[in-house]
């Protein structure tokens, strides 16, 4: 009976695994098939390169996108996280007045339905005449990206223990030495997750580039549009693009695993 | 922030700051100052904007500078005139209900599975990060490709399964598609709350358990007595979270049906998008966003409490 039921959990465990795996399996797949083949449900095909190539060249032209959501979540993240820096050491280390009422408002900020944040900065762009550039969608990104960068920052700079930085305060040393000299190096793993988990959330980002970009500015997330052509969906380029999209993420997830969980749950759930 | 000097911080941070340069207490709202200009510019102005911009009536376009304030009329047209927009309530709604739901429970039952580790297990653990690391509007699209009625891989499985359902139209039928569209979420969210609920059980005290089970306690009576009390903080959290991320659904469901067929997969996010930038009807997508963020108020409020929960912040 015991070793009925060891194989039934076997069992599931392995189907479990297949149901996570079959969807991402099935249309990386379809990025190696020829044209001919993403009509059919074979597992076996000569796989083929070619549609990576279509991609890239005229009229896709999937490169521009793929540099504007890398120079995008770049510049994000590069802006983000001394900011955030500095504000999780402040909240870690003193007390503030207001303190917890500035520590809510930015969590409750990363609740707020991305529409209500896109129609204000849509119509300021379009004043301004940088709808359609990086340097909006960056701006924008940085609303999503900013709080969570703090959150998860101050996890790691409250792990830190205080002694060495007292000591060395004892010694002489400034406040903003310590913090350059003790914290930055003692947290510089944890800057390291909390910019690899801000670049995932920016690159996946899909409502702000679909409505502050057109043509130039537009991301890799965006451009799987580009596929859904008149006469129906060019399956094997929506799968190339797709792995575009995708591979780079599971690789950075991979990095961070074990924090990536404690990002998204603002340190809810250790 | 204003210049009232501070309640010295705990500790030595009294004693520090004498020499040179800035002292602590001015530094520590001078570090946290960036940050909140930028919480305030990029998600406290526009919140107060929208709020602004919903009292307004203000076809984008029929002009192109705001229109005369119009009071409650966008709310009141949201709410009495249109069918629509209680139809994206109705759908949100059981879109909600549901994916919050299914996701839980079975997350539960994945995380009791795969908690007590193992070679096998590990590895699938590893794994659970990739769904979640996907763009969501990927995974939109790679549903609409598994759900083809043509050459759709689930399609073909649900064919051999139950011959009856082989080629139907999953994404033209209005309640197939609302079920695709759940099924889609649940499958993004699923790995996510899984690991999340592994660190929760990792986390209840083995020994308590091990007693329950020398006094005779069935696996049942012990996960329901000792163990899911112990999670329930966690399990409160995760419900939380996703039902602020379910209500704000908008790429999936743009990229899987774009609301369709009809408005049968239709969001409230999906429904201000629409009113917005394809009707540029700005005043009134701003109060349809607007009656969005009143639940989410609610629920952020309820997260805070339990963040909060054992943090002398």
């Amino acid at each position: 009976m015991r070793r009925f039921w060891k194989a039934v959990r076997a069992v599931l465990v392995v189907l479990v695994a297949l149901v996570m795996m079959v969807p991402i399996v099935w249309i990386a797949l379809a990025a190696f098939k020829q044209h001919v083949d993403v009509y059919q449900l074979k597992l076996l095909f000569r796989p083929t390169l070619e549609n990576f190539a279509l991609v890239f060249d005229s009229p896709y032209h999937l490169g521009r996108k793929l540099l504007n959501s890398t120079v995008v979540s770049f510049v994000t993240v590069a802006i983000a996280i001394p900011i955030a820096t500095g504000a999780a050491y402040s909240f870690s280390r003193f007390r503030m007045r207001g303190e917890r009422v500035m520590f809510v408002m930015i969590l409750a900020t990363q609740f707020v339905p991305a529409v209500v944040i896109v129609l204000p900065f849509f119509l300021l762009f379009r004043d301004l005449g940088i709808l359609d550039t990086r340097i909006g969608l960056i701006l924008v990104n940085l609303s999503i990206v900013t709080p969570f960068a703090i959150w998860m920052i101050k996890g790691f700079i409250d792990g830190i223990p205080r002694d060495t930085e007292e000591a060395a305060l004892v010694d002489g040393s400034s406040r903003l030495q310590v913090i350059r000299n003790i914290v930055l190096p003692m947290a510089a793993p944890g800057l390291v997750t909390a910019a690899i988990f801000c670049f995932i959330v920016s690159w996946n980002d899909f409502l702000f580039a679909l409505i502050l970009t057109t043509n130039k500015a537009v991301t890799l997330t965006v451009g799987l549009a580009l596929f859904q052509a008149e006469e129906g969906d060019l399956w094997n380029l929506l799968a190339a693009a797709g792995i575009i999209i995708m591979v780079p993420m599971f690789v950075l997830a991979l990095i961070i695993q074990k924090h990536f969980v404690q990002g998204m749950t603002m340190g809810a759930v250790r | 922030m204003t210049d009232v000097p501070a309640p010295e911080g705990a500790g030595a941070t009294s004693a520090s700051g004498r020499r040179g340069g800035l002292r602590d207490r001015h530094l520590k709202y001078l570090l946290v100052l960036p940050a909140v200009g930028v919480v305030v510019a990029t998600a406290i102005w526009p919140l107060v904007d929208s709020l602004v911009l919903s009292f307004r009536f203000w076809k984008l376009s029929k002009s192109h500078v705001p229109g005369p304030f119009v009071g409650l009329e966008n709310y009141l047209w949201a709410l009495t005139e249109e069918p629509a927009f209680w139809n994206a309530v109705w759908v949100t709604g059981i879109y909600t209900v549901l994916t919050v739901g299914l996701t839980t429970l079975l997350a539960l039952g994945v995380a009791l599975l795969l908690a007590p580790g193992g070679r096998l297990r590990l590895t699938v653990r590893t794994l659970l990060i990739l769904p979640f690391a996907m763009s969501p509007a990927l995974v939109g699209v790679s549903f609409r490709f598994m759900f083809n009625p043509e050459f759709g891989l689930f399609d073909a499985f649900f064919g051999i399964l139950l011959p009856p359902l082989a080629d139907i139209g999953w994404l033209s039928d209005p309640v197939l598609a609302f079920a695709v569209c759940v099924m889609a979420d649940v499958w993004g969210w699923v790995p996510f709350m899984t690991l999340v609920l592994i660190g929760g059980l990792a986390a209840v005290p083995s020994d308590s358990v091990e007693a329950a089970q020398v006094d005779g306690a069935s696996s049942w009576r012990v996960f329901r007595d000792i163990t899911l009390p112990q999670l329930f903080p966690v399990v409160m959290v995760v419900v939380i979270l996703k039902s602020i991320f379910s209500l704000k659904t908008f790429d999936q469901i743009y990229m899987l049906t774009n609301g369709g067929p009809g408005t049968a997969t239709q969001t409230l996010a999906h429904y201000a998008y629409f009113n917005g930038f394809k009707y540029y009807d700005m005043g009134f997508a701003a109060s349809v966003a607007w009656l969005m963020v009143i639940p989410m108020i609610a629920l952020t409020f309820a997260y805070t409490r339990f963040v909060f929960r054992d943090r002398p912040a």
